[in-house]
């Protein structure tokens, strides 16, 4: 049986150094970054990584500011993504499981941190020493930022050329100030680029006439990171008909995304009475809140499968349906039928059953033959996804087979000193993901400029005293995001719909965290296996093993359960199954049981 | 010996028990396990009227005697709420931790009465009549010859409303697309059947949109239904019947296929080989309409129920609905639904 050691004994505690800070100690050692990864599954779904039982436990101090600050130590943004995130972490979140209730309000305690903060609230920072380095990052939206905001703490000079009027992307021209306030928007933008960044708005790269050429670029900075998003619409595939090719140039049909950047860039636009929106993700149901607050009377999301199969938070549809919008399901447009005047008036549909699971782990919809309808509709807004334009460009970079830019782990492009991060390189993700994958691109920048690897991942271990919950916790519901009254809401384009928790609902949703970053440990040496823990335990969390799996990277694998006591090697606390609730360490008789803190930091090389 | 089968049944309406006999019958050496959210054995929806007559038993409305479980060997589990379903390792989670093993599972958890979201606020202004205790509650909340405000109305509210007119309470009727659910009608068709329930005594205000409810002032009817345009309207209790929605929240992680309910073949088999559904919860594919459709009324449940558990056990029969779903004026211009009928 390669790479396991059966029956290995894995039961002390191992013993904190002599000396230190209070007990703390950090731990390189593949088992404790193994267990960081793979027991706290919000942090590790988090695609920037983000502490968030470290946060979450601060916030039930009520030290926001503290909380903001653990935020911002993965994602500089926790304010805009505290509102806008699409939360990978609350589909894993341990509370979730079969048994244990709801997911924890993750997002909503991340904005709660960026409310609640003192209004002088001091951002710390290390910065590094100037490194005479110049970095040249094309285009200001969240992988922009985010790199940006790493790079410059790193010490390079950062010059940003952003082809808007403003920072932000899709941020900014993407999303409406009814889920995401300007002033928010702008506060946190201004934080992020605030050490030094140079940010150049209403530049354009490429190789037309007025614009900056991507190859001086090259010749004038030491690096260039390309993070221009996937701002171009997909065409909406029609089986025949009028617009078969180009549906929008048909009166009232347009795409949502050039819908929602032309009202942010202060376009007046207008819809009929009655708007349809083809698509399923946060872009389709914007742009169905933006139709109602413009005057439609009926407003109607249509899907091709089905609304629990959409990548969207139930939170957001929820919101969605009391503004009056309606979602139907199971249908695909396949041609569009205009009136005498060429003016739009309806989809001819066809019914879809439900396919397999696509590789994206989005669920395939399959037209039936023969089950064409129509609705009637005056405005389209076609919102089925974002794809990258590459047309800017005037030097040759290697493409993967959807046209995105290919860069290895740590962003490089085939071409040496050209970065790619964001949407630019994986296609329309969502803004976490950009947020992670431009800190990490930053982190690829700086490896490359100074020739060596500078930061790397730690453990910090930090012995804790006893239990930070109590079992009662447990049964705390979950607390839901107040919002503004629905009367008047839908005539209001910038008024913000969810109004935040307060100190009270804060406090209430933060104690239903597990804090899962504490591991709870039995020390084989002294317990006398009287079963005390295993009895009082409210789930299956503590098992009789022969020993513990470790595998072929040293990290642990699988639990060898037994309910021989000949073959028990070890009594264990699956932290996997453990919600933290204590009750095993205020019922042990020899004190066997310890806990500690187990948190990933950064750390100089 | 090996182990009986075990058959799990969620939802004890009439779907659930048309399943419960019949694999009793079909197979008496399975283990049967009723599952409901409920505190009574299987009584009749359709006698929930009664109440506001009256009726304050709970045995008066039971559709078999209190020993037809044993006597069947069907274990009742009430005041149980399931919260997950693992297709995978065939077991269910119930809020209060336990976990029971199945080899069959049938769906049959029914309907709930839809609130639309934007009403969502209010809920607890509201009354029901989805249970024997929220209809007891209701006329409890109800004074003599007083004033029900229903939203919507649909089959279930008008059936209601036909019982309160009769014992003197007032019934007004806030009309709107809900209002003769689940009959689709024609726009054209609709004047007539809006005049018909105003010819048995309801109260109807068509045409405008509550956007709150709120408590009534000092020396007024208890609650108040605010409209979009300001206007208001009084009454002791509101009432909501804005039709069902599938109580399918629990399969979400089951692995089944789920758009508003359980996705079913004509044999009533879920995506899932070891899970069927029936009733309400369920939309069955019809090849007829290219489409999956729900098939509402008792008739139409209880059979759902009686297929399912022949396929469990063996059969593969499909589903062949009641279709006359035509919502009909009798000789003394009252409306009739097929609905109503059981």
């Amino acid at each position: 049986m390669s790479g396991r050691r059966r029956g290995e004994k894995e039961s002390t505690v191992r013993p904190a150094p002599a000396s230190g800070d209070g007990g703390v100690w950090y731990s390189d050692d593949p088992r404790d970054i193994g267990w960081v990864r793979e027991n706290i599954p919000c942090q590790s779904a988090c695609p920037a990584g983000t502490n968030i039982p470290g946060y979450i436990q601060a916030i039930m101090e009520k030290e926001y500011g503290r909380a903001y600050e653990i935020n911002r130590e993965a994602n500089v943004l926790p304010g805009i993504l505290g509102r806008i995130c699409s939360r990978p972490c609350e589909d894993v979140c341990r509370h979730a499981q079969p048994g244990n209730g709801e997911t924890v309000n993750i997002c909503h305690l991340k904005r709660t941190a960026s409310d609640l903060k003192h209004v002088g609230h001091r951002i710390t920072e290390s910065l590094y020493t100037p490194s005479g380095k110049q970095v040249a990052i094309v285009g200001a939206g969240p992988a922009g930022v985010a790199a940006a905001h790493d790079l410059s703490l790193l010490g390079h000079d950062v010059t940003i050329f952003e082809r808007e009027s403003d920072p932000g992307g899709m941020l900014r021209y993407g999303i409406p100030a009814f889920r995401l306030p300007r002033d928010v928007l702008h506060v946190e933008l201004h934080n992020a680029l605030r050490l030094g960044v140079e940010l150049r708005t209403g530049v354009e790269v490429g190789s037309g006439e007025g614009q900056t050429p991507l190859t001086r670029l090259g010749k004038d900075f030491d690096a260039v990171l390309l993070s221009t998003g996937s701002m171009a619409p997909v065409t909406l595939p029609l089986k025949e008909g009028v617009g078969k090719d180009n549906p929008d140039s048909i009166e009232g049909v347009e795409y949502g995304l050039y819908f929602l950047m032309e009202m942010h860039r202060g376009e007046k636009k207008t819809v009929g009475k009655r708007v349809a929106v083809v698509g399923a993700g946060f872009t389709a149901l914007d742009c169905a809140r933006v139709a109602k607050r413009l005057g439609a009377e009926e407003v109607t999301i249509h899907i091709r499968t089905a609304e629990e199969y959409i990548p969207v938070t139930k939170d957001e549809i929820f919101e969605c349906k009391r503004e009056g919008v309606r979602i139907k399901g199971l249908r695909s447009p396949a041609q569009l039928s205009v009136d005498d005047g060429g003016r739009l008036r309806g989809i001819e549909f066809v019914q879809n059953r439900l396919g397999g699971w696509r590789e994206n782990g989005r669920r395939a919809a399959i037209p039936i033959e023969g089950s064409e309808f129509f609705e009637p509709c005056d405005t389209l807004l076609i919102a089925i996804g974002q794809r990258t334009v590459n047309d800017y460009l005037d030097i040759k970079l290697e493409l993967d087979r959807w046209g995105s830019v290919k860069a290895d782990e740590g962003g490089q492009t085939s071409k040496k000193g050209v970065f790619a991060a964001g949407d630019y390189v994986s296609g329309p993700t969502t803004i976490i993901e950009a947020v992670g994958n431009g800190r990490r691109v930053a982190a690829g920048i700086d490896t490359w400029l100074m020739g060596r690897q500078r930061r790397r991942q730690v453990v910090r271990i930090e012995p804790v005293d006893g239990p930070l919950r109590e079992r009662g916790f447990d049964f705390i519901e979950r607390q839901h995001m107040p919002t503004a009254p629905l009367a008047g809401r839908n005539k209001e384009l910038t008024r913000e719909v969810e109004t935040g928790y307060d100190e009270a609902l804060a406090a209430t949703e933060s104690k239903r965290c597990y804090l899962c970053n504490l591991k709870y440990q039995i020390d084989v040496d002294n317990c006398i296996y009287c079963r005390a823990c295993i009895e009082v335990a409210p789930k299956n969390c503590i098992k009789l093993v022969e020993g513990v799996e470790i595998r072929e990277d040293g990290t642990y694998g699988e639990l060898l359960e037994t309910s021989e006591w000949d073959e028990v090697g070890a009594i264990w606390i699956d932290n996997n199954e453990c919600i933290r609730c204590g009750a095993c360490f205020m019922v042990c008789p020899t004190k066997c049981i310890s806990i500690t803190r187990n948190e990933f930091v950064t750390q100089d090389i | 010996m090996a182990e009986p089968t075990h058959n799990v049944i969620i939802g004890n309406g009439s779907a659930g028990n048309g399943a419960a006999i019949t694999l009793r019958e079909r197979d008496p050496d399975s283990r049967i396990t009723i599952i409901t959210m409920g505190s009574l054995p299987f009584y009749n929806r359709y006698d929930l009227p009664r109440v506001f007559r009256g009726c304050d038993d709970w045995r008066e409305i039971l559709v078999h005697p209190l020993a037809y479980y044993d006597d069947n060997r069907i274990t009742l589990r009430r005041n149980s709420r399931v919260t997950d379903v693992d297709g995978r390792s065939r077991s269910i989670t119930f809020a209060h931790n336990e976990v029971m093993h199945y080899d069959q599972l049938l769906v049959c958890a029914g309907g709930r009465g839809y609130l639309p979201e934007e009403l969502s606020d209010y809920y607890g202004l509201m009354h029901g009549f989805h249970s024997f205790e929220a209809a007891i509650t209701t006329r409890r909340a109800l004074p003599e010859g007083g004033t029900v405000v229903m939203l919507g109305g649909d089959m279930i509210g008008l059936d209601l409303a036909r019982t309160l007119i009769d014992v003197g309470y007032r019934v007004a009727l806030l009309a709107n697309e809900y209002t003769f659910w689940p009959h689709r009608i024609d726009a054209d068709e609709r004047g007539g059947f809006i005049a018909a329930l105003e010819h048995m005594g309801i109260e109807v205000v068509d045409g405008m949109r509550p956007v709150a409810v709120e408590e009534g002032a000092a020396g007024t009817p208890a609650r108040r239904v605010v409209f979009d345009d300001g206007g208001s309207l009084d009454g002791d209790v509101v009432m909501p019947f804005y039709g069902l929605v599938p109580t399918a929240e629990f399969m979400l992680r089951s692995g089944v296929d789920i758009e508003r309910g359980l996705l079913v073949d004509p044999q009533l088999h879920t995506t899932d080989p070891h899970i069927w559904a029936a009733g309400d919860v369920c939309q069955i594919w019809s090849a007829a309409d290219n489409e999956y459709r729900f098939y509402y009324g008792w008739t139409n449940v209880r059979q759902m129920g009686e297929v399912a558990a022949r396929n469990v056990t063996g059969t593969n029969e499909p589903f062949e609905g009641v279709d006359d779903e035509r919502l009909h004026i009798g000789k003394d211009g009252h409306i009739l639904s097929p609905f109503w009928e059981h």
